[in-house]
């Protein structure tokens, strides 16, 4: 079962080499994984997986493909399909015989989104022009020289939910940012045993099924602008007396964001500032209660008119950019500034 | 295929032993009886040899514990002659049908061994040994010589395509040098041989874990063009100016692009599944691939021209691809294509093979198409 629908952003490119332009869509080093050509899964649609009859893995390979479904379940941090095992699944997984693979590879996969994959894995001993296939699951204490099948597997997962290889610096220094990769790696080199998905592997995932919630951090490997607003209620107040500043974060809405455009961002830090009508320096108010929905706020106690800000600061650990909030003023009635009781506020 | 009166002419170089019952039985199914075809001799394999014998094989590993311990080749003519099996090492090949005979190759740790079987025959000839690994060959056309991708025996080095003469076994010459190094392939995973359906282009291909570059020989004046573009994979046929090629994918489905041989300009002929090349009765190229899900297919010139879409096999048949990918083979009239349960050569199951002719999408059961 296989599935042709071609993505509009690959049809450009597929017209332009119909065309005779040399021309292939291409990623840039070090960014998401690339895309392949056909549709998606479900938001978080389950695949329930059986093994081929008459191609079933060994007990150790077996057990290395269902962990390798563990993985995606446990690191896609996204809405990206979950594999399940299932004994009446729809989808084979074989081994070995009757694998219907190129001629080159460990694995190959059938993907046909929405409706289901098949997946093969070369069995232990395959014979290719360089030597022979061993996985390192097959052996007691794995030999150096021997391919980890759940890294293997995970590479191939990831290809059933859309992802290409991922396009490495040509040093392959980011080799680790994805376990998609063109070239798969022996024991014991960098890389060779990874359990879980990559940054720019997620990054793609994010980008192609969104993210988990709006509170799931975005991937270090995407570099998403975000904005911030900031409204106050009442914007009117008497002196002395309390408004809210609500500000949101959202996700800019671009088109190149997919599914990630639009989206609320909870749980962050987001810090208010103040400043005096007419003055220049502002000053902390203090952070803001994350709400629902990507919403923060703040309550406060004013005696004067004031101008206040939100801000977004970037931050370190995922692939957001921070936003500063247009200003938004609260006007204060009831006493000439100085009032004489407000005393700072 | 053109036709080819290689026994005939293949003289002393051919040694005609029963090589192939050599290697253990031990790789069959339980309670299966190997077959040990007798030496081919005296006429039985001799005379005109033409495309369409129905000469067919499927090979797969043999497994013990997950482990691949050998390969089982079945092989038969569809509706002449029943399915038997023989046992190859683990290391070990098939190709063709060339003109109704199977070129086996097989390697036992110490010795490749080269073997040529007739299946309507039911006989077998050795054709040759070498210390280093025989990996793949081929037939040359004219029946005259086998082409051999070898690798050294004990650092898998690249040694690269030989060519043995079967009318003088002495006459063993390197036809193209071991590929050179290029990081954007990598270490090569597989080499491949295939011909145009008119004899004049060999391609040889040779595969990194994703990309895959090809090496064209033209027999017309020993030209070498070498497509090397590390964005393409997996050769799927060639005539004497297109190869049709795969992107470098892991999956299906995946691109299908005819490259121009003479300066690699592509032309994409559409997302594919299983994808084959065939030629027609006047000698063109037909690239046949699966264009959706449901298995339907279509065919297409290789410049791109007269696209057919044929409906799917009401039984659910999956065109079956060429060896490489497929594990199978056969020897059909030109024009002709094979579909089988999930894609395979399955003769013993519940559905059994068809075949197709394009462009008209005529359908007939596998055994009747060689009659």
């Amino acid at each position: 079962m296989i599935t042709f629908q071609v993505r509009a952003r690959l049809a450009a490119a597929l017209l332009a080499v119909a065309a005779g332009a040399f021309v292939v869509p291409v990623a840039a080093a070090h960014g998401p994984d690339p895309v392949l050509s056909g549709g998606l899964f479900a938001q978080s649609q389950s695949l329930e997986f059986r093994w081929r009859a008459g191609a079933e893995p060994p007990a150790a390979i077996r057990t290395a493909i269902r962990a390798a479904a563990d993985d995606i379940g446990t690191t896609r941090a996204s809405k990206a399909a979950t594999f399940v095992y299932d004994s009446a699944g729809a989808n084979p997984i074989g081994y070995g015989a009757g694998a219907t693979c190129g001629v080159n590879g460990l694995a190959c996969f059938t993907r046909s989104a929405p409706s289901g994959f098949t997946l093969w894995l070369r069995e232990q001993g395959h014979a290719f022009d360089w030597g022979t296939l061993r996985w390192c699951q097959m052996y007691t204490t794995a030999p150096n020289g021997c391919y980890d099948a759940e890294t293997i597997s995970l590479d191939e997962f990831g290809h059933v939910e859309i992802l290409n290889h991922h396009v490495n610096y040509s040093d392959d220094r980011d080799y680790d940012d994805a376990v998609v990769q063109t070239f798969s790696r022996t024991k014991p080199g960098t890389g060779w045993n990874m359990h879980v998905l990559g940054r720019c592997d997620v990054a793609t995932l994010q980008r192609e099924y969104d993210v988990l919630s709006w509170t799931t951090d975005y991937s270090t490997c995407l570099d998403i602008d975000t904005v911030l607003t900031l409204s106050a209620s009442p914007a009117s107040i008497a002196a002395d007396a309390s408004t809210t500043l609500t500000a949101a974060l959202k996700v800019v809405d671009r088109d190149t964001y997919e599914r990630l455009g639009g989206n609320p961002v909870s749980s962050r830090i987001v810090k208010l500032q103040r400043r005096s009508v007419g003055a220049t320096t502002w000053v902390a108010v203090g952070t803001m209660s994350a709400g629902a929905s990507g919403t923060y706020s703040l309550a406060v106690r004013l005696a004067r008119s004031s101008e206040f800000r939100a801000i977004f600061s970037t931050p370190a650990d995922e692939g957001l950019n921070g936003d500063t909030s247009p200003t938004v003023t609260v006007s204060v009635s009831g006493c000439t500034d100085p009032c004489p009781l407000s005393a700072g506020r | 295929m053109v036709e080819s009166r290689w026994f005939r002419r293949a003289g002393p170089g051919v040694v005609a032993l029963g090589a192939l019952a050599l290697v253990a039985s031990a790789t069959l199914a339980a309670g299966e009886r190997p077959w040990v075809p007798p030496p081919c001799a005296g006429d039985a394999i001799t005379g005109p040899i033409r495309a369409g014998s129905g000469a067919w094989f499927r090979i797969d590993p043999k497994l013990e514990s997950g482990e691949r311990r050998g390969q089982r080749l079945v092989v038969g003519v569809a509706g002449r002659v029943r399915s038997r099996a023989i046992g190859l090492d683990s290391e070990s090949f098939a190709a063709g049908p060339f003109g109704g005979r199977i070129l086996v190759g097989t390697d036992d740790g110490l010795a490749s061994r080269l073997s040529l079987l007739d299946p309507a025959a039911g006989c077998a000839a050795t054709i040759g040994t070498a210390s280093d690994v025989i990996r793949r060959a081929t037939l040359s056309p004219a029946g005259d010589a086998v082409l051999e991708f070898r690798v050294d025996r004990r650092t898998r080095a690249d040694l690269g395509v030989w060519r043995r003469s079967l009318r003088d076994p002495g006459d063993v010459r390197r036809l193209l040098p071991p590929i050179r190094p290029d990081g954007r392939f990598g270490p090569t995973w597989s080499t491949e041989f295939a011909w145009s359906h008119d004899g004049a282009a060999l391609a040889v291909q040779s595969c990194g874990e994703a990309a895959c570059r090809s090496r064209v020989v033209d027999l017309r004046d020993g030209s070498v063009r070498d497509i090397a573009d590390p964005e393409l994979g997996e050769l799927v046929g060639l005539d004497r100016e297109h190869l049709v090629v795969r992107s470098a994918c892991r999956g299906l489905p995946c691109p299908l692009y005819a490259v121009a041989i003479a300066d690699g300009r592509r032309t994409s002929l559409g997302d594919a599944g299983a994808a084959t090349v065939t030629a027609d009765a006047a000698g063109r190229a037909w690239a046949v691939f699966e264009r959706d899900a449901s298995g339907g297919l279509r065919s297409v010139r290789l410049d791109g021209s007269a696209a057919t879409d044929l409906p799917p096999d009401p039984s659910g048949l999956r065109l079956i691809a060429p060896a490489s990918r497929s594990g199978s083979g056969t020897d059909l009239a030109p024009g002709w294509i094979v579909t089988g349960p999930d894609g395979r050569l399955l003769l013993d199951g519940p559905v059994g093979p068809r075949a197709r002719r394009v462009p008209d999408g005529l359908t007939v059961p596998f055994e009747e198409v060689s009659r």
